[in-house]
């Protein structure tokens, strides 16, 4: 993300050297993820919230569930958007202003990938059709930057949304009204995990760290399902991948995405 | 202010507050100094559901250059609300009241600040509203002083805010949100304790002119309260909590 | 001979009375008050606070590491850890027959590189103006960079360099100090060069613990199990 930082020559040297031994600066071996703590309900006014720390990267997304006009040819469905926003507190390079094009892509990606899934089922969101709808409004903040804010901010969304309650509303007098004691969890279909992988010479590193973002030339960040199915997927950066390194990030994916998806549960568990 | 709330009882006959609190009790309020990584101070603070965490850089280079001054630094500060932290969702633009807040904020932390050593730079102070409850901007101001501490930006004095205000014809300490939605009058202070003034001062609602300065001195003493916790979280920090 | 340390913060009177404030004091009234988070000192006829943070403010003939952020094609400018970003001229490189024509900047420094430098002029009208024209100083070609806090130098140097004397001789490392609390550590074994940084870390974030010269000889002295 600080992609206008300057890169420490010296340092990117000692990175690919330290890869030709098949190590890394941090001492993880090449496929695996920094260590994750999850903070359930972090904003507990919030309809479900987490905070996510991937080594330092530190992000927090909250969920909100309140009605809200339909779109006009689709009265059908309820809405869902998940947003992504680099706090400038998070680096000294971030500014505040009309996000840069960078900041867009981590949004939509993040978005995307819990889109695709289906995770929420905008079907399920109508309170009553062509009037009044439920909106879920996912919207992730990065409080602290050390590298791949694509994977932080999509653990804590969808962190956020496992944890979510949903209150039920019926129609009276033509407004949404809240039924007491209808609270209920927010029905999810699966767990969407996105694992990314940079590209560092002929080397394919996953979660790189701030260090390893800065000195990779090209990224891809690939999405998974419960059912192990390939969801979405962004290739990104400078440089170009060969066919087989496409087909390993996609193994990748696939098994690293498997465990992070087993820590999430645990979380949601625990909070319980 | 408002619309006034006929069935909630903010004052009971035993002077307790519809949160359970006494009239000159303030909530339960946590500082933290310091916590990221990248910024060049920061602070966290809870009062009440108040969650609010604030990042300084600086003094560092302005761009675009025709913003800086030759003289001296200048003070930049921005409060934000994230869209999860009202009970509406708040739409990520900033809007009229996080600009005139950030504006409050910055020309109660000037008189504190020394910026004349650092000619052509500017600190910025980034204050994020991760979950509102009434009273952000004096629990904002207050984290705000103790991020410029931690970053080592020179200051004359800190700076610790609370709202007094009035409820049932009762002067208050602490305002909290419904207080604010139905009481009276609210009333956010400033204060710096060392050199004694106030920086930060807004009224919303009405006062006798007794009640006023009595309502301005009741929010000077709970800006006092207010600095020893950041005092506590600035020596926890660097001085192992030992103090002298 | 200082007097009476005492932990202060902002606003905090040091002493009153006929005292000349020195840094990071200032004299309100009769008082003394310190502006920033440290340690006061008082000492006959003078009061300062030595500050537990804040960035490097640049001092003539320091010896500082900067990193190339940027050139024209009359000199490169330095990230120092600074408010201010350094100046470093190309005819501090070149040589007074320094031409733009014939001469390229990036053929020598380009950005990215590492350097280690003197501070050779600052006063708060311009940006400090940097040499490397030293015989210990230049372009750094081995070693990694570890950053600490500015105030935390003194601390690593140690009394007479005692401290980072005894890293040195305990990892065969060769340690670079920044005063700006940029530090390289080269060292031809990988054990070495990660006790030493692991040293520089622990100075960085245990420096107010007494015995923590003992601390680090301990780790220093464990075997490595390979």
């Amino acid at each position: 993300m600080a992609s206008v930082s300057v890169i420490d020559e010296l340092k990117k040297a000692q990175i690919l050297e330290l890869l030709e031994q098949g190590k890394r600066v941090d001492g993880r071996a090449l496929d695996e993820t920094r260590e994750m703590t999850i903070e359930i309900n972090a904003i507990p006014k919030a309809n479900g919230s987490a905070r996510v720390h991937l080594g330092d990267t530190d992000v927090l997304c909250g969920v909100k569930i309140q009605p809200d006009k339909p779109f006009p040819d689709v009265g059908d469905k309820g809405m869902f958007m998940c947003t992504a926003e680099l706090l400038p507190l998070s680096h000294p390079t971030v500014e505040t202003g009309p996000p840069r094009d960078d900041v867009i892509e981590l949004a939509r990606v993040v978005d995307r990938g819990i889109r695709e899934s289906h995770m929420v089922d905008v079907s399920d969101l109508v309170i009553e059709k062509d009037k009044s709808v439920v909106g879920v409004f996912a919207d992730v903040v990065a409080i602290d930057y050390d590298g791949n804010y694509f994977d932080a901010c999509s653990y804590a969304a969808t962190a956020a949304l496992l944890n979510s309650k949903t209150p039920t509303w019926e129609m009276v007098d033509d407004q949404p009204t809240v039924v007491e004691g209808g609270d209920k969890p927010l029905p999810v279909s699966t767990i969407p995990v996105s694992v990314t992988m940079g590209k560092i010479g002929n080397y394919i590193v996953v979660d790189p760290n701030g260090d390893e973002w800065e000195s990779m030339d090209s990224r891809i960040t690939i999405t998974t399902d419960s059912d192990g199915n390939i969801v979405a997927l962004q290739k990104g950066g400078s440089d170009g991948f060969t066919q087989e390194e496409i087909n390993q990030c996609g193994e990748l994916s696939v098994k690293v995405g498997a465990k992070i998806r087993e820590q999430l549960k645990s979380a949601q568990e625990e909070s319980q | 202010m408002g619309g006034r709330d006929a069935t909630m009882v903010l004052l009971d006959e035993n002077g307790i507050r519809c949160d359970g609190r006494k009239i000159d009790e303030p909530r339960k309020i946590m500082i933290k100094a310091g916590g990221l990584k990248n910024a060049d101070g920061s602070a966290y603070i809870e009062f009440g559901d108040n969650k609010i965490l604030v990042g300084v850089f600086g003094p560092r280079d302005v761009h675009p250059k025709h913003m800086s001054n030759t003289d001296t630094g200048i003070l930049r500060v921005r409060y934000h609300m994230e869209p999860f932290s009202v009970g509406e969702r708040k739409r990520p633009a900033p809007s009229r009241r996080e600009i005139e807040i950030s504006k409050v904020i910055k020309e109660a932390l000037e008189p504190a600040v020394m910026l004349d050593k650092f000619p052509r730079t500017a600190v910025d102070v980034f204050i994020e509203v991760l979950q509102a409850d009434g009273g952000t901007r004096c629990a904002a101001l207050t984290a705000a002083s103790v991020a410029l501490a931690d970053a080592g930006i020179p200051m004359r004095d800190m700076v610790a805010a609370i709202a007094s205000g009035k409820v049932a014809d009762t002067i208050i300490l602490d305002v909290n949100n419904e207080e604010d939605q139905a009481g009276q009058a609210d009333m956010p202070v400033g204060y710096m304790p060392s050199l004694k003034k106030i920086t930060l001062l807004q009224l919303d609602g009405v006062l006798s002119p007794e009640e006023y300065k009595k309502c301005v001195d009741v929010g000077v003493k709970g800006c006092e309260v207010v600095y020893e916790l950041q005092k506590k979280a600035l020596h926890d920090k660097y001085f192992g909590n030992r103090g002298d | 001979m200082a007097d009476r340390r005492k932990y202060v913060i902002p606003g905090d009177v040091v002493t009153s009375g006929p005292f000349r404030p020195e840094q990071n004091v200032i004299l309100e009234g009769n008082d003394i008050i310190s502006t920033v988070v440290g340690i006061s000192e008082i000492y006959d006829d003078s009061v300062k606070v030595i500050p537990l943070t804040g960035k490097y403010l640049p001092k003539i003939d320091d010896l500082v590491i900067g990193k190339v952020v940027s050139h024209t094609s009359l000199s490169w400018e330095l990230d120092i850890n600074s408010c201010y970003i350094g100046f470093l001229p190309a005819m501090d490189v070149f040589g007074r027959d320094f031409s733009t024509h014939s001469d390229e900047l990036s053929s020598k420094l380009k950005t990215g590189d590492l350097v280690a430098a003197r501070i050779a002029n600052f006063d708060r009208t311009r940006d400090p103006l940097i040499t490397i024209s030293d015989r210990d100083l230049g372009k750094i070609d081995d070693g990694v960079l570890v950053k600490i806090s500015t105030s935390k130098v003194p601390r690593l140097i140690g009394k007479k360099g005692s401290m980072i004397q005894m890293i040195e001789n305990g990892t065969n490392a060769a340690v670079t100090i920044g005063q700006n609390g940029w530090v390289v550590v080269a060292c031809e074994s990988a054990e070495g060069l990660s006790k030493a940084k692991k040293a520089i870390e622990m100075v960085n974030e245990k420096a107010h613990i007494a015995n923590l010269t003992d601390l680090i000889q301990d780790m220093l002295n464990e075997k490595d199990e390979s």
